[in-house]
């Protein structure tokens, strides 16, 4: 009861100051910079916010399923600040078709209904930022995201060049930032429509943009918040929250989820390719 | 007469040193002996950029004659291509000779670029796809198109980790001996191949990578092979690596194992079942 009544008043005490960042590129910390004078956000990151990418709108009954699954710790981070439900504002023909992923993931009848990751496919943003850890590198002109997970890169140009023609549909979108005091804002476009959010299925189209802000809060947080907006999905844009902190320096090691992978295979009954 | 040639030779000088002093203005022109390279703040060449071969390597490091291409396609053909290996010829062992053959002609089945595996190294820097270095003085990670591959090259004096490991990419050490960087790579497994033509190592392949400037926008890539269970001594490669210089050039996506038709579950062999 107590620990509840805490909680409470952390999230009160916690969500306004979250959203003013967002809004004003408040300066309450002033970062270290780079030679070129941008903040300094080189190193070794990844969540601290309890986010499973088994699924972002955390009903009771996925955390269980997400522990049975995979042994994992029950997730008790809510990814969704906005709407303030923590739940995606589909348009209804879409919310059908996110119940219909829900309801067949365990056994989807075709692998296209088979979680995409599962499959070894890119995760996309912003599932990548909430899987596993990332190095971030900096440059005048860019920055580059190394997630070990799956080798998953991102180069961020800053150098104010266009975004790629509409024409063109990337798995990991196609990312143009700038710096609003100490928050770096990126732009992500270009997405193709094969991504989702979790492994229940939350989805979005290719016309989907993004707009994330990278907030520095301190030397070892950032506060990770993705706008998504995709009018032919969703009736409004809605927030996506993640806590990033520094971990120590560390080499990542290859991640070759594809080679091998047999979560198909399983889930299809298909025989295993003869080992060589 | 005799006082005129002083003054024609004096005249003659000035000429030169004029012509000397406008060609030393010119950006890069300082002479063949160095050519201008781009540098970091540390001094070291800066091989960051977005590079590519023009070679047809991926299909054969060995001499090729043109062919029809192993797919229902075949007029699209593979492109004739003088080798990248130095002095001709692969070095194999006479068992390992033979085994190449089997590959070459079971490769539709047998080439791990039929799954969009990651393709190995030194292959994946001559598969027909950019790729972009990037680069600090202590580590260099390089991108590429081709199956969002990443090799992470440690430029900070640290060793390789004890194996056995096997790494579809290996483990890459690097080090800067002048102006070029060398790298080691090694903790290979034996499931890639050098090219689609069956070409193969096993997982004892050791690589030294040297990468040098010939001008600021051309990089020589030489790797040499070791691998005394595949072949009878070490052999080297040689090509050259283009900076792509089209404005706004960026790396896109090329998730060949995401395509219908070769992820698994969407394959010709798995259809029906």
């Amino acid at each position: 009861m107590r620990n509840r009544c805490v909680g409470v008043l952390v999230a009160a005490v916690l969500l306004p100051a979250l959203a003013a960042g967002q809004e004003g590129g408040e300066k309450r910390w002033d970062p270290p910079r780079t030679r070129d004078g941008q903040p300094d956000i080189q190193g070794y990151w990844s969540q601290r916010s309890d986010i499973t990418t088994y699924s972002i709108q955390a009903g009771l009954e996925d955390r269980a399923e997400h522990v049975s699954i995979g042994g994992q710790n029950p997730q008790k981070g809510r990814p969704i600040i906005d709407p303030a439900d923590g739940m995606i504002p589909y348009q209804p023909w879409a919310a059908e078709k996110a119940k219909m992923h829900h309801a067949v993931h365990r056994k989807p009848p075709s692998p296209d209904l088979l979680d995409p990751v599962s499959r070894c496919f890119l995760e996309g943003v912003p599932r990548i930022v909430y899987q596993g850890n990332m190095r971030v590198l900096q440059f005048p002109t860019y920055i580059v995201l190394l997630h070990e997970f799956g080798h998953h890169h991102r180069v961020i140009y800053l150098d104010g060049r266009p975004h790629v023609p509409d024409k063109l549909k990337l798995w990991m979108g196609d990312s143009r930032g700038r710096w609003e005091g100490s928050t770096l804002v990126v732009d992500v476009t270009n997405h193709n429509d094969r991504t989702w959010f979790d492994i229940v299925g939350s989805f979005h189209s290719d016309a989907m943009r993004i707009t994330e802000r990278w907030t520095f809060t301190g030397t070892d947080r950032l506060d990770y918040v993705a706008t998504i907006d995709d009018p032919t999905v969703y009736t409004k844009p809605w927030k996506l929250h993640v806590q990033l902190g520094r971990n120590k320096p560390e080499e990542q090691y290859e991640s070759a989820i594809c080679e091998g992978n047999k979560a198909v295979h399983v889930a299809f009954g298909l025989p295993f390719e003869d080992q060589k | 007469m005799h006082r005129r040639r002083p003054r024609r030779a004096a005249r003659a000088t000035a000429v030169l040193v004029f012509v000397f002093a406008f060609l030393h203005a010119l950006p890069g022109a300082q002479g063949p002996a160095e050519p201008a390279i781009p540098r970091g703040a540390d001094g070291r060449p800066d091989l960051s950029g977005i590079w590519q071969v023009m070679n047809g390597a991926a299909w054969n490091i060995e001499d090729q004659n043109a062919a029809p291409a192993p797919h229902s396609a075949p007029w699209l053909g593979i492109p004739a291509n003088r080798g990248v290996v130095e002095g001709g010829d692969i070095p194999y062992q006479p068992w390992a000779r033979t085994k190449r053959e089997e590959n070459y002609k079971n490769r539709l089945r047998l080439d791990p670029e039929v799954n969009c595996y990651l393709p190995g190294v030194p292959r994946l820097t001559y598969m027909p796809f950019p790729f972009q270095i990037v680069q600090t003085p202590t580590y260099i990670a390089v991108l590429y198109e081709y199956v969002h591959a990443v090799r992470h090259l440690y430029v900070d004096g640290s060793a390789h980790p004890e194996g056995p490991i096997e790494w579809w990419l290996g483990d890459s050490r690097a080090r800067w001996e002048g102006d070029t960087l060398v790298v080691s790579v090694r903790h290979f497994n034996a499931d890639t191949w050098f090219d689609r033509a069956g070409n193969f190592h096993s997982e004892e392949m050791q690589l030294t990578e040297r990468y040098s400037f010939v001008d600021r926008d051309t990089i020589r890539y030489e790797v040499r092979v070791e691998d005394p269970k595949v072949f009878t001594r070490p052999w080297t490669m040689s090509m050259l690596l283009y900076r792509r210089k089209e404005p706004n050039v960026q790396l896109l996506e090329h998730e060949c194992y995401a395509f219908d038709g070769v992820a698994v579950g969407t394959r010709p062999q798995d259809r029906g079942r």
